[in-house]
């Protein structure tokens, strides 16, 4: 059996203290060992920024990209490699700013990966500016009068997209993330975990206790194929925030659509010189 | 004495100029006879002024024509536009409406009138081709027989509303003919009619390349098109990207997992690729990418032609990393480099990088069918049993060439560890101040091998005190150029590029030191020349540059050298 500590290495990891990054990291471990996938066969992509340095830390293949670039790349590697366990360690900025098109594209095209994303409401990497997520009028070191741009919200726009799979984590529930890995990775298509995290150096206002003091788990009776519910569970932001499996429906994955991927995964054809030379004349 | 004539149809986007130009092509191809076909379109769908420059030659052609000696006017704006630079026998096929009949070498006829006593007027092209292969003498079985294999797909009634529209545009020329006449015995021959991005979409067939990501742009667009039909035969995957950036971030992504990859674009999609292009450098991960190069800056002329992407192509991306750049001349030199850029990107883990252009991309020429398929395909990946401990497999081991051995993902017990961030061996995050050193010393030190790997500009007529210089598709017109004015007994020779980066400075040195050098380029700031001067010491005497957008002509370049030489 895979344990969770197969997924340690020795890298030295260079979070603040604090962050919630940890439990994330520590989740994923727990998650992947749960459904006994060794580390040879995971492959972890991901963007810059705190979240984007995720895979370091982590037992597997890595593939540490550009910023907003991770989905992309993610797409290029599934389709060409379909037994790849692919995971995407993004954050608020890299996905949601920087990434954004991809994000939108790669919810059409229902890439069997799991998304994670980090969402702390705040640049972290570079230092404490707001992100696509930060609440209008959120006074930073660079936004002295407050954001001016009112937050994203990635739920809803994942869910009008399309998206067949849509979760949202807080890293101080760590159990309930776990669980939301795992499924995430069992669902057949695209799958998004926006996971609320605090940010202990640069976020003053969106802290663990604010989150602890908001966050509820969805009530077990939410039918989590109802849209209309899903998208009012992803409207809800304020005094209450909610946590779980908001949608869920079953798909047909991208490498599922493509003719040439039905038999066997792109990488595993052999190439026909014969086959090519006669395509050619 | 070689017959050689050329046909010009012009007139407005959506009159179907390139059809006809299509039908004449292989009606002369199935005749034996050679054709170079030069399409001249604007960025529109509809009106304006396109033509299509059709040569066609009893000896084989490698550019395009520029003297006319049949126009198809299929409007007066096409008659006016051109009736100044007609041969002296030129014959002129107009489409009227008003005045039918033959007058001072010009035949009216009224191509859309014909078609519809045909049965329908979206015959008009036909009624065109069979006016002008009935001036060009071809017997009307030629066409009838092009005309069913064509259409039969689209059913019988079509193919017969084809013939006889055919019919009335041959009838309708009677019995003119031109003053120069081919023979239109059928001849099976070994070659086939081909243009530069069927030539790459093949390269890369030939590869092995498996996965195509791209975003429409002209004129990179018609390389993915060509890869279309082989999708049912081979295992192919396309997928139209986003935009540019995620096109080559998932070529970048499929080849990290394996898989060799190709994305294509002209130079504004390029700029949003650059990003990417240093990915794949510092994770050293195999990646080509077509240019097809197009006039700028920003948005310039989309369907224009021109050669000004050299000096972005070899800096694009920040700081220093070793790459490939190729320029191909033609069709045949597109494959072969497409097939060599992809060998050597995954030889050396760098990118590689096709310089392709309008002309060469959309002209047609008659080429011999010698597109070889290798039967062993060298490939660089590294596996589990090619290691002692794959446990302790290190994607980026520091090895005496600089290429560390490439495993792939999800194959075996070795890990594979990649980042664009500056990593160790490891492919962990790395800010060691002599790591840092020591990864641009691994990655820069493939340069030597690199450039064993190039082959050296080719040189014609290399005793002559004077030669033209050029690079890419501008080749044959350069040759051409360069031959005629041999032939009136000027001394030039001429240097042709084609392998461009990684250069070899010694070579090129000896190639261009004591000779009278001019530049022959598309593009405003003799990109080639820089090149040169900055990699040799070497100042080009003069150059002749073309940064009209428009095709480059032998007898543009053969005014030009004179102005230069008096």
């Amino acid at each position: 059996m895979v344990q969770a500590s197969d997924y340690n290495n020795d890298f030295e990891n260079k979070w603040c203290p604090g962050c919630g990054n940890f439990p994330i990291l520590a989740a994923m471990k727990e998650a992947f060992a749960a459904q006994n996938i060794p580390p040879e066969k995971m492959m972890f992509i991901s963007g810059i920024g705190q979240a984007g340095k995720t895979p370091h830390f982590i037992q597997g293949n890595i593939f540490h990209t550009l910023h907003g670039r991770a989905l992309p790349v993610a797409t290029g590697a599934k389709t060409a490699n379909h037994d790849l366990n692919v995971v995407v360690n993004s954050g608020d900025g890299d996905c949601y700013g920087e990434g954004g098109n991809h994000f939108l594209a790669a919810i059409r095209r229902n890439v069997d990966i799991a998304l994670l994303v980090h969402n702390n409401q705040v640049y972290g990497l570079t230092k404490g500016q707001a992100s696509p997520t930060t609440a209008l009028g959120t006074v930073t070191r660079l936004q002295k009068q407050g954001t001016v741009s009112q937050p994203f919200n990635p739920l809803a726009v994942a869910l009008a997209a399309g998206a067949g799979f849509v979760a949202r984590g807080f890293s101080g529930k760590p159990e309930q993330l776990t669980a939301l890995i795992q499924r995430a990775m069992q669902y057949r298509g695209f799958a998004l975990i926006d996971i609320l995290q605090p940010c202990v150096s640069f976020n003053k206002i969106n802290t663990q206790k604010w989150y602890m003091d908001r966050v509820y788990d969805i009530d077990v009776s939410h039918d989590p194929g109802d849209f209309a519910k899903a998208m009012g569970l992803a409207m809800e932001w304020g005094d209450k925030i909610p946590t779980g499996i908001l949608y869920e429906k079953e798909g047909v994955p991208f490498h599922q659509r493509i003719k040439e991927l039905s038999e066997k995964p792109l990488i595993d054809h052999v190439f026909d010189p014969e086959k090519v030379a006669a395509a050619f004349s | 004495m070689t017959t050689d004539i050329t046909v010009k149809i012009g007139g407005a986007a959506g009159q179907g100029i390139q059809t006809i130009g299509t039908l004449l092509s292989q009606v002369c191809h199935t005749a034996g006879l050679f054709i170079f076909s030069v399409d001249d379109f604007e960025s529109r769908i509809r009106g304006g002024h396109s033509f299509n420059l059709l040569r066609i030659s009893d000896e084989p052609v490698k550019g395009p024509g520029s003297s006319v000696d049949i126009l198809v006017a299929l409007d007066q704006q096409t008659l006016s536009l051109n009736r100044g630079n007609l041969e002296k026998d030129a014959m002129i096929i107009l489409n009227s409406d008003t005045e039918t009949g033959f007058k001072d070498n010009t035949l009216a006829i009224p191509l859309k009138g014909l078609a519809r006593e045909a049965g329908g007027a979206i015959t008009a092209n036909t009624v065109a081709a069979g006016a002008i292969l009935s001036i060009l003498g071809a017997p009307f079985d030629a066409l009838e027989t092009l005309l069913t294999r064509r259409f039969t797909a689209k059913g019988e009634k079509i193919v017969s509303l084809n013939i006889a529209a055919a019919g009335k545009g041959y009838d309708a020329a009677g019995d003119l003919r031109f003053l120069r006449q081919f023979s239109w015995t059928p001849k099976q021959t070994n070659t086939v009619i081909i243009n530069g991005v069927k030539a790459a979409a093949m390269g890369a067939l030939a590869s092995d390349c498996r996965f195509f990501s791209f975003y429409p742009m002209s004129p990179a667009t018609g390389v993915m098109t060509s890869v279309v039909p082989f999708m049912d035969k081979l295992p192919i995957v396309m997928e139209q990207a986003e935009d540019e950036i995620a096109a080559v971030n998932m070529a970048v992504g499929a080849s990290f997992a394996g898989v060799r990859s190709l994305t294509a674009t002209s130079g504004g999609g390029f700029c949003l690729m650059t990003e990417g292009l240093g990915l794949a450098a510092i994770s050293e991960t195999p990646l080509v990418i077509i240019d097809a190069q197009r006039p700028g800056p920003a948005t310039g002329l989309p369907t224009r032609t021109g050669q000004a992407d050299l000096l972005f192509a070899l800096n694009a991306s920040q700081d220093a990393f070793p790459r490939f750049v190729f320029a191909p001349g033609n069709p045949m030199e597109t494959y072969e480099l497409t097939k060599k850029a992809f060998t050597l990107s995954e030889k050396y883990q760098v990118p590689a990088i096709i310089l392709l252009d309008q002309f060469l991309n959309t002209s047609q020429v008659t080429q011999e069918n010698c597109f070889t398929v290798e039967k062993d395909l060298s490939r660089f990946i590294c596996h589990d049993m090619d290691m002692e401990e794959p446990e302790k497999y290190l994607r980026y081991r520091f090895t005496n060439d600089g290429i560390s051995p490439r495993a792939v993902p999800g194959r075996g017990k070795a890990l594979v560890r990649a980042t664009g961030n500056e990593h160790n061996e490891a492919g962990q995050i790395s800010e060691d101040a002599e790591n840092k050193k020591a990864m641009n010393a691994k990655r820069n030190g493939k340069h030597a091998a690199m450039l064993a790997e190039m082959t050296a500009p080719q040189v014609f007529h290399g005793d002559s005190a004077t030669l033209l210089v050029g690079w890419g598709s501008s080749r044959e017109i350069i040759l051409e150029a360069c031959r005629i004015m041999r032939q009136q007994g000027r001394d030039m020779g001429a240097v042709i590029i084609k392998d461009i980066w990684p250069l070899d400075r010694q070579q090129w040195t000896e190639i261009l030191e004591n000779k009278t050098l001019i530049m022959v380029e598309q593009n405003s700031n003799c990109q080639m020349g820089m090149l040169i001067s900055q990699e040799t010491g070497i100042f080009y005497d003069a150059a002749i540059l073309k940064d009209d957008g428009r095709p480059l002509y032998p007898e543009y370049i053969i005014k030009k050298t004179q102005d230069i030489m008096e």
